[in-house]
């Protein structure tokens, strides 16, 4: 009876050409919109999540290894997983559904993001959210 | 007795609060508006039959611990919650969103 489709949270996209993604809901919908007249979310999410980096790659290797694509996308709830997990990263200002009018705006948008994320990244907290989802084949319960 | 063995008292009290819940209150049957109910925080009960997909009672019951609802295992198969609820057809899952007058939900989370 907890609503926990909120801001901050951790989500998994299931469908689309983002299925298998990690996100954060940046604002939810729940009663919908005119145009969207179900509940939806703005999220926020990994387009390529930053490759392991390991102890001996030179600082170079290490910036190019750290890098993150991110994506922004209005998701139906039906369409995503909510996780345990929250993601307090500040996106409020920069990721709004106004962002996705035009595609000037979204890749601005985007690019800001995947500043943020990768700060984020970079500073070793959130592990979870920026490696890849663990797919186990036969698995009959749910891990995450 | 063995702990956690359901009695046939027990169960046939279950029926009959899940019965009292069907004619007086509100309820959805089915995994997709179960998970609908879950989202905007409107369900307060889920009901899971023992055979329900193993993949599928884990989401369920995963999306019951994100927004802290309780699970009952129904001691039967989806045949017998069907016919609990008093309907024709098969239940794997069910969602209790008004218990109306029934104490169901005050009674069996505990229980389990």
């Amino acid at each position: 009876m907890v609503k926990f489709l909120k801001p901050n949270k951790a989500v998994i996209v299931l469908q689309g050409r983002f299925a298998g993604r990690k996100a954060v809901i940046v604002r939810s919908f729940d009663d919908g919109t005119r145009d969207r007249p179900y509940g939806h979310c703005l999220v926020a999410g990994i387009g390529k999540y930053p490759k392991k980096v390991i102890r001996k790659d030179s600082a170079k290797k290490t910036a190019k290894k750290s890098r993150v694509k991110a994506f922004i996308k209005l998701v139906n709830y039906s369409h995503i997983m909510p996780t345990r997990y929250t993601l307090d990263v500040d996106l409020k200002d920069v990721v709004t559904v106004d962002a996705l009018q035009s595609r000037d705006k979204k890749v601005t948008a985007a690019k800001e993001t995947k500043a943020r994320f990768e700060e984020r990244f970079k500073t070793g907290k959130n592990r979870w959210f920026f490696s890849k989802l663990r797919t186990a084949v036969n698995c009959k319960y749910l891990v995450l | 007795m063995v702990a956690g063995k359901k009695t046939k008292k027990t169960h046939e009290s279950i029926n009959n609060r899940l019965a009292l819940v069907m004619k007086s209150g509100k309820y959805t049957l089915g995994y997709k508006t179960i998970l609908r109910s879950l989202r905007n925080s409107k369900g307060k009960l889920i009901i899971i039959s023992n055979n329900c997909l193993p993949l599928r009672k884990s989401e369920i019951e995963y999306y019951a611990m994100l927004a802290k609802v309780g699970v009952h295992h129904f001691n039967g198969n989806n045949v017998d919650l069907g016919t609990a609820c008093g309907k024709y057809f098969r239940v794997s899952c069910l969602s209790i969103i008004d218990p109306g007058d029934s104490d169901i939900i005050k009674t069996l989370p505990g229980e389990q």
